[in-house]
């Protein structure tokens, strides 16, 4: 296949911002029908990729198709067919949502005759119908999501990119984003979505790409990329003045794995069964066990493995920027102060 | 790829279904409706450039009433009747800060964003900021011309002298206006466009907007000479006090397209280079 042929294709993708290299040579190829998670922490430069997609920032080097158009070249038949929700993306809050629609109607083009159509039809896909007369400043960060969607959807876009679409928004109203993504996908829609959640990229995406320091680290089939991982994880908790001897034991049983600060992991090559083993060995070494507990393996230990760090627990971003939350500014290092190094080996 | 199954269902073809070449008339005014919107649905943003050129007016009309019979003074009815066209280019003023400000604003949140993500034109979404400046500055030209007139200023140029005006408010806001949306194009601070207001505020202090420049002297009447403002100024102020007059209204309309001439295409150029440093 060739770029053409795929919905989003990066090739080589490079952006930088003065000095710091915020995405450096991302390849992509995602397929049509796909729900494609690009996964990795604030500063690791998904935004980044997301917004030379979507024709908002030029690429520094490389090349980048959306819907078979190059990004530089053809940017506005590429706007003509993607939808976008930024991260912390922008509703005019003085504007109720039936008029917002109608607005994203017009830029998109859409004839007059069709728009009330069009708009109501999307209001009540995303359960907005009751609010549609109300100012956005009135509604929930659940609603303005949901509204950004119904946006990103005005003119039946075959692609659609969503940039960190749940961060922020409480359980429910992320379960309920998720299956909108879900139906719009069963309905053919292709989606790439950037998200630091692991369940969320588990959940929905077909394949993932983790992204750390602007390079894709890994990339494939979740339950692919789990199975490489390998071996199931036993974490255990003893006594601060116990960790060493209890580090000379575990790793009779497999290799250290990264872990929460305090804890020690080992893979176990023989499977969940050395369990008992392990925990006779510390009882024969005298090691008091404070915990103890066996994860299968989780994208958490995928991207660990990629990267060194944990990206499970982060938070939701509170750094918006112009170029988007992952974009430094010039001069600046990518922010990295949410990507917290949490395990010992 | 132009055609694919929409997520609706229905079968999409860009091209043909919505016909989604540049439609710039209907983007500007839509990009127009919703500056219109901003402005009615913030009163307590729009409120003190209606309310404080009426204040100022009224405070120049109690305390330099009897000004009017110095030398070099126009002939006038009352200190009010010279007050209208100061308030007119003051309100203009701050409501163009607004405008300025809020397109600084739009860039700041990411509504921006949000437009350059679509086919529109990127035109559309200046003009459109320009076209809300400039509706608002007839508005408030009207607004205080009605008010005034209430309060007993008779106006000599007619109903031609008030259409004058009123246009002359709409393009000091779209050439004012576009000075300070250069300036939130150039920044992406809505800080730094409230921060040229002053400037604004002092030329006006510099001009003949409230005495006139016979009753000057020094460097201040050398500046107010060679104020645009002051020229601004006394042609409206003369479609107020004065029949109408070839010169009056060229004045009025004709200094600030001269602005515009010059802010416009600032405007564009700092467009042209916000969209070039993405």
């Amino acid at each position: 296949m060739s770029g053409n042929d795929y919905p989003i294709y990066a090739e080589g993708l490079v952006r930088h911002f003065g000095n710091v290299k915020a995405v450096d040579g991302v390849d992509l190829q995602v397929e049509h029908g796909e729900v494609f998670g690009f996964l990795g922490p604030n500063g690791a430069g998904k935004s980044t990729t997301v917004r030379m997609l979507t024709t908002l920032l030029r690429p520094t080097a490389g090349i980048a198709r959306v819907a078979g158009f190059d990004v530089m070249t053809q940017a506005d038949d590429v706007r003509r067919s993607i939808g976008v929700a930024l991260q912390d993306a922008a509703i005019d809050p003085l504007m109720t949502g039936s008029e917002l629609l109608a607005l994203q109607a017009v830029l998109y083009g859409i004839p007059k005759s069709k728009v009330k159509q069009r708009s109501d039809d999307l209001l009540e896909r995303v359960g907005l119908t009751g609010a549609a007369g109300r100012r956005v400043g009135t509604y929930s960060g659940g609603m303005r999501r949901r509204l950004d969607l119904a946006l990103s959807l005005i003119h039946q876009p075959t692609v659609l990119f969503l940039d960190e679409p749940t961060t922020g928004l409480d359980p429910m109203s992320r379960l309920a984003l998720w299956e909108e993504v879900k139906r719009l996908n069963a309905e053919g829609t292709t989606v790439l979505l950037t998200t630091q959640y692991l369940e969320e990229a588990d959940q929905l995406a077909d394949r993932i790409a983790i992204i750390d320091h602007g390079h894709i680290v890994r990339q494939g089939v979740p339950r692919d990329l789990k199975a490489q991982v390998g071996a199931p994880t036993l974490v255990i908790e003893v006594p601060p003045d116990q960790v060493e001897a209890a580090r000379a034991v575990l790793t009779r049983f497999g290799e250290l794995r990264t872990t929460a600060e305090g804890t020690l992991g080992v893979g176990l090559t023989d499977g969940a069964e050395a369990v008992s083993a392990v925990v006779r060995a510390l009882d024969e070494a005298h090691l008091r066990m404070q915990h103890l507990e066996l994860n299968e393996p989780s994208l958490d230990d995928v991207f660990a493995e990629a990267t060194g760090y944990r990206l499970e627990g982060e938070g939701s971003s509170n750094l918006p920027s112009a170029q988007g939350d992952d974009a430094p500014a010039e001069g600046e290092q990518p922010k990295s102060g949410r990507r917290r190094r949490r395990g010992r080996k | 790829m132009t055609t694919a199954m929409s997520p609706l269902g229905a079968a999409f073809d860009p091209a043909a279904d919505h016909r989604v070449e540049r439609h710039l008339w209907a983007q500007t005014v839509a990009m127009s409706k919703r500056s219109v919107i901003a402005i009615i649905r913030q009163p307590a943003l729009v409120a003190p450039s209606l309310v404080f050129p009426l204040f100022f007016a009224a405070l120049g009309s109690s305390s330099f009433s009897r000004a009017t019979g110095l030398p070099g003074f126009p002939k006038v009815d009352s200190f009010l009747a010279l007050s209208l066209a100061a308030s007119v280019i003051q309100g203009v003023l701050f409501g163009s800060t607004n405008g300025g400000a809020a397109l600084a604003v739009d860039i700041e949140n990411g509504f921006f964003d949000r437009l350059l993500a679509s086919p529109t034109s990127r035109v559309s979404i200046l003009i459109g900021s320009l076209a809300g400046s400039a509706l608002f500055g007839a508005v408030q030209a009207l607004f205080f011309t009605v008010v005034m007139m209430i309060f007993g200023v008779h106006l000599y140029g007619g109903i031609v002298g008030l259409l004058v005006i009123v246009l002359a408010g709409a393009l000091i806001g779209l050439s004012i206006g576009a000075l300070l949306a250069a300036m939130a194009l150039r920044t992406g601070s809505a800080e730094a466009v409230q921060g040229v207001f002053p400037l604004l505020f002092i030329m006006l202090f510099f001009s003949s907007a409230f005495f006139p420049r016979e009753t000057m002297r020094g460097i201040y009447r050398t500046i107010a000479n060679i104020n645009p403002v002051s020229h601004l100024y006394e042609g409206m102020r003369d479609l107020v006090i004065d029949r109408l007059s070839a010169g009056a209204v060229a004045r009025a309309l004709l200094i600030p397209i001269a602005i515009g001439c010059v802010s416009i295409p600032i405007a564009l150029s700092q467009l042209r280079r916000r969209l070039k440093a993405l």
